[in-house]
């Protein structure tokens, strides 16, 4: 076998071999270079021919036969993009409801004379008294609402909903046990659910006396009750209604209703507000 | 300019809405919303932690003087869902940046563009998005 015969056989195995190399580099480069899983696929979820996710396909059931809520949840928002040229920073999808709870009602909330007063207050100091200015917790169903997103996860006697801001969680008990009497208020309060049908009841007692429903500053108070009906509509909706029943800050009992978009291959990332929190110094002066 | 000035209006967000879809923590006192700041320079640091990332830059006046300028932008959990990481700016890069002075502050604002020395958006990156579609109209 001459050089020139044995050059030729090592560059024809190159050849062959190159796209086996490039093969294994692009498999595995992503999982060795990702630094977390924000493009990593969701596993087990309907698909269209193209990989992308079904989200028209039928609201998944547990063994059980209930709709399961598991999985990631985002305001379902439209992605447009309000920066033609794509370099704006501080474009975020963002919740309408995030300001105003009650956008969509006609007539806006109905709010107390002492919610007006509340309400002209913190509207004056521009807001500055918002607990969420302060990364206090994501209390529901505010949370719902915030530009972080949230992870169901359900068991038959139990849903917990886990929230990216502060890293934060709150438990819906699915026992069949009653709502405490006169409970020590918290942020989210105490909750259990019922099924009527495929909605899931969720009743919330006990939540503090000064939490805020929205930017600008609706309240809701310990004298509140809170409603929320959550149907999956589909595969990709999740619709969750929200009643509230609170005489201290409301005239009348009211409800809206917003979207969740499920988030599909990706990943919860923790959000502790508290970390490195420069803000509050700017509101002084 | 005209552009630029729609642009950032457009860009900050609907009055009111700014501070808080950019930031979701903040007040939305902070910022003079309506005003704007322009500066280059170099960077000095880079915090990359919640619940905002940090960004300060060494600008030189028109006094000739060194001053280092703080910029706030969102959460570094927002950023990496757009596709920067922790290394996408470092000290020594040299930037353009424009945003919002904060009211009481004469040297820190909120950014709203990033721009290499050569006028190029750093800020480029979106996540895939799937969106359902919404049960009404009036829902979006």
């Amino acid at each position: 076998m001459t050089p020139a015969v044995v050059r030729a056989i090592i560059r024809a195995v190159a050849r062959a071999v190159w796209p086996a190399v490039l093969l294994f580099v692009l498999v595995t480069g992503p999982v060795v270079a990702g630094a977390q899983w924000l493009t990593y696929r969701t596993p087990g979820i309907p698909r269209l021919a193209n990989g992308a996710p079904n989200l028209k396909a039928p609201a998944p059931r547990t063994p059980e036969g209930k709709p399961d809520f598991s999985g990631m949840w985002f305001a379902n928002v439209p992605s447009r993009d309000y920066c033609k040229e794509k370099d704006c920073i501080q474009e975020e999808r963002m919740a309408r409801e995030q300001i105003n709870l009650g956008i969509k009602l006609k007539d806006g909330l109905p709010y107390t004379e002492w919610s007006k007063e509340q309400m002209k207050t913190r509207r004056a100091n521009g807001g500055r008294e918002d607990p969420h200015a302060y990364c206090m917790p994501p209390n529901f169903p505010r949370a719902w609402t915030l530009p972080q997103h949230s992870r169901i996860v359900q068991t038959p006697s139990m849903m917990v909903v886990l929230h990216e801001f502060n890293a934060a969680y709150r438990e819906v008990y699915l026992d069949g046990r009653p709502l405490p009497v006169n409970p020590n208020p918290t942020w989210n309060g105490y909750s259990t659910g019922h099924w009527e049908g495929d909605t899931l009841v969720i009743e919330t007692n006990g939540i503090r006396d000064d939490m805020w429903l929205d930017i600008q500053g609706s309240p809701v108070t310990e004298s509140a009750r809170i409603t929320e009906r959550l149907r999956r509509v589909n595969f990709g909706l999740l619709q969750i209604e929200i009643a509230v029943n609170d005489p201290k800050a409301y005239t009348r009992p009211w409800s809206v209703t917003i979207e969740m978009a499920v988030q599909v291959d990706t990943q919860m990332l923790e959000e502790i507000c508290l970390d490195n929190e420069k803000d509050t110094k700017l509101f002084k002066k | 300019m005209t552009n630029r000035l729609s642009r950032l209006a457009v860009c900050v967000g609907l009055s009111f809405a700014l501070a808080p879809a950019a930031s979701a923590h903040h007040s939305q006192s902070e910022y003079d919303l309506r005003s704007k700041v322009d500066v280059e320079g170099a960077v000095t640091k880079v915090e990359w932690r919640s619940p905002h990332v940090w960004v300060y830059v060494d600008v030189t006046n028109n006094k000739g003087e060194k001053v280092n300028w703080s910029f706030e932008l969102p959460s570094p959990v927002t950023l990496m869902r757009r596709g920067w990481t922790r290394d996408s700016l470092k000290a020594g890069d040299r930037i353009k940046v424009s945003g919002a002075p904060a009211k009481n502050f004469p040297t820190i604002a909120i950014a709203n563009s990033i721009r290499d020395d050569n006028g190029k958006p750093l800020f480029t990156g979106t996540t895939q998005i799937y969106e359902p579609e919404a049960e009404s109209k009036e829902s979006r």
